[in-house]
């Protein structure tokens, strides 16, 4: 009750007084964010975000925070490298799913953004260090990132640039379309996403956040039907099945910095050799941490950027 | 040599009963390890493939990825089932296994290493995986030399035990501060002859051949030396030498058959057990067994991962540890440990 009282004077406040005023509201304001573990309140405008999840760091700054903690890219060193600059001198707190607690209270956060997995036991620790929000938000969809963006944003209090930036992408995501579906015959423009392995390779869900920005650039993204329910971000394939993941394109991802070098590798797999995708080179190598890990609006464009030279390469 | 030749002679005639037994066995897992695998390609057109029809795409499956695969798990096995039979035939310890006692260990964290400093999986050398072989065999040595140890055969496998721990921890400690590294010895450590070309068996034959000539020099002054190194020296036989042979021996095997396969238990306690099961404790005959009942079980244990895993696969060392760890269980549990 309370908090939609003072909704209303924001919003009375936002109808009538100057910029100024809005901003000095903004301090004082109080918001409640329904979480996974109940609603949260979080006052003010937060100054020391720990995020504990790579699309809610992705998030923050898109939005224009820049958090203190962070945990690394999964199988990284630090955070992924394609927001290791706008992220700055940010504290390392753990790795996906091992957060050093005691490296975030070392911080004094006022707010924690933490994964959909976080569990209660240690959402309860978390909450106890700041406003710990832990989204409800269904993971693998098509617009999960843009809900999360959302949540976390109100959380920041920035639901104005949060939109802003979901309209950037969407812009970009439609720039990057029109030239797929330009310059690639419709039915030249499936593709699988893996990562290969000496021993096959390891194919991404059709739900995985790089997948939905595929695929919102025009793109159709296959996984074969292999990645089950339950297991949604990859699966291993034997060599004895690679027409499973016989696509137009492939986009191959690698964790090593350098994709040639594991693109070669793959090349030199007789399994490897005999897809479509080789023989039409059509085997875009990708960072591995950018598109099998990270998420959020950044990540979104930079994955645009990534397909847009991929098709300037193209003969 | 002549002298040898001529012990060799009655101990094969008197394995006329198991050896073709065994023989068939291998033959029949090898032809199983090409009909059936994670993929589509099933029995019917795998036989057509081989009688020279069947479509490109099962060609491919058998010819390319079957068969590679059949030959890289009959050396591992072959390897593995040797250097098993000398293990034990040396330390007198049915338990000695070369995945238990740390040899494959040493093996493993000399691999992930030299990946560690630079070096990549696919082209990492055999040279590496078998000095780290050659060091655990070293380890082994020693610790049969402490008191207790070698009078109990349980006692040894418990400290293999703690060497092997002690170095999966330091390698797990590696792939922590290297996450490529890490990402290349992952699949690798579970042990695993998926995608392995016959770029990397050739790469190992050389020194698997020299470790055939070994085995074949060592094989009769072992035999005396179980009957006590008294009785090996007043057959004109040098026990320290022989077993210096014999770690050699032990270290190529077991350093090849990693590097090809990653580090995986039990074969090399399981073969040789069944071996002297039906030959008996001498370890000419037991050797002559191990050859056909070696790869016959890495074949037999591929082409399980293959089919229990689809669309993917299961790691190779998960079933031959499944296989493996029942035997373990009845050697222990048997009230007369066999002695050697």
């Amino acid at each position: 009750m309370q908090t939609s009282f003072i909704h209303c004077v924001r919003q009375g406040l936002v109808a009538g007084l100057a910029m100024l005023a809005i901003s000095q509201n903004a301090l004082a304001e109080t918001r409640t964010i329904e979480t996974l573990y109940g609603d949260v309140t979080v006052e003010g405008q937060p100054e020391r975000v720990v995020t504990l999840y790579e699309g809610a760091l992705d998030s923050a700054i898109a939005v224009g925070v820049q958090p203190v903690g962070a945990i690394i890219t999964r199988g990284g060193q630090h955070v992924a490298s394609y927001i290791r600059e706008a992220a700055g001198d940010i504290a390392i707190v753990g790795a996906p799913g091992e957060t050093n607690l005691e490296a975030v209270l070392a911080l004094q956060p006022d707010l924690i953004l933490a994964t959909r997995q976080t569990s209660r036991d240690q959402y309860e620790l978390l909450s106890q260090m700041a406003p710990t929000i832990v989204l409800d938000v269904p993971l693998f969809r098509q617009d999960t990132w843009k809900q999360e963006l959302a949540g976390f944003a109100r959380a920041l209090g920035r639901e104005g640039q949060a939109n802003d930036v979901i309209a950037r992408v969407g812009h970009r995501a439609e720039e990057v379309r029109e030239q797929v579906t330009g310059s690639i015959p419709q039915q030249q423009r499936d593709t699988s996403l893996v990562r290969w392995m000496p021993q096959g390779p390891l194919v991404m869900s059709e739900g995985l956040f790089s997948a939905t920005v595929l695929a919102s650039a025009g793109f159709e993204v296959e996984d074969g039907g292999i990645v089950k329910e339950g297991r949604p971000h990859s699966q291993p394939l034997s060599q004895e099945n690679l027409t499973l993941m016989d696509q137009e394109w492939i986009f191959l991802a690698t964790i090593n910095d350098d994709g040639r070098e594991a693109l070669d590798a793959a090349r030199q797999s007789p399994a490897f050799k005999r897809l479509k995708a080789h023989s039409n080179d059509r085997v875009v190598p990708v960072d591995g941490h950018l598109w099998t890990s990270a998420s959020g609006p950044l990540a979104a464009l930079a994955i645009l950027d990534d397909i847009e030279n991929a098709l300037s390469q193209q003969p | 040599m002549t002298d040898y030749a001529c012990q060799r002679t009655p101990a094969s005639r008197a394995l006329v009963p198991p050896l073709p037994v065994a023989v068939f066995f291998v033959l029949a897992a090898a032809l199983a390890s090409l009909l059936w695998g994670a993929g589509p390609v099933g029995a019917v057109e795998a036989l057509q493939v081989m009688t020279g029809q069947g479509s490109e795409e099962a060609r491919f499956v058998v010819m390319e990825l079957r068969l590679p695969r059949l030959a890289t798990a009959m050396a591992t096995g072959l390897a593995l089932a040797i250097a098993g039979a000398l293990l034990q035939a040396l330390t007198r310890n049915p338990l000695a296994e070369p995945g238990l006692l740390g040899v494959s260990g040493g093996s493993a964290f000399a691999v992930t290493l030299a990946i560690l400093l630079g070096a990549s999986s696919a082209t990492m050398t055999t040279l590496v995986a078998q000095a780290g072989a050659l060091a655990g065999c070293a380890l082994v040595m020693l610790a049969t030399r402490s008191r207790g140890l070698a009078a109990d055969p349980v006692r040894l496998v418990l400290a293999g035990a703690t060497v092997t721990g002690l170095l999966l921890s330091l390698t797990s400690v590696m792939m922590l501060a290297d996450q490529r590294a890490a990402d290349e010895v992952r699949f690798w450590i579970t042990g695993s002859i998926a995608g392995t070309s016959l770029a990397d068996l050739v790469a190992v034959l050389p020194s698997m051949a020299v470790a055939g000539v070994l085995v074949v020099i060592v094989a009769s002054p072992l035999a005396a030396l179980s009957l006590g190194e008294r009785a090996a020296m007043g057959l004109g036989h040098r026990p320290g030498r022989i077993r210096a042979l014999v770690v050699v021996a032990v270290a190529l095997l077991v350093g090849g058959a990693t590097a090809l396969a990653g580090p995986l238990v039990f074969a090399g306690l399981v073969v040789p057990f069944i071996a002297r099961a039906l030959a008996g404790p001498d370890i000419r005959k037991t050797l002559w067994l191990c050859l056909p009942i070696g790869p016959g079980m890495i074949l037999v244990a591929d082409t399980l991962a293959r089919v229990i895993g689809a669309p993917a696969e299961l790691p190779l060392g998960v079933i031959t540890a499944m296989l493996g760890a029942p035997v373990l269980l009845i050697i222990v549990r048997s009230r007369r440990m066999p002695a050697l």
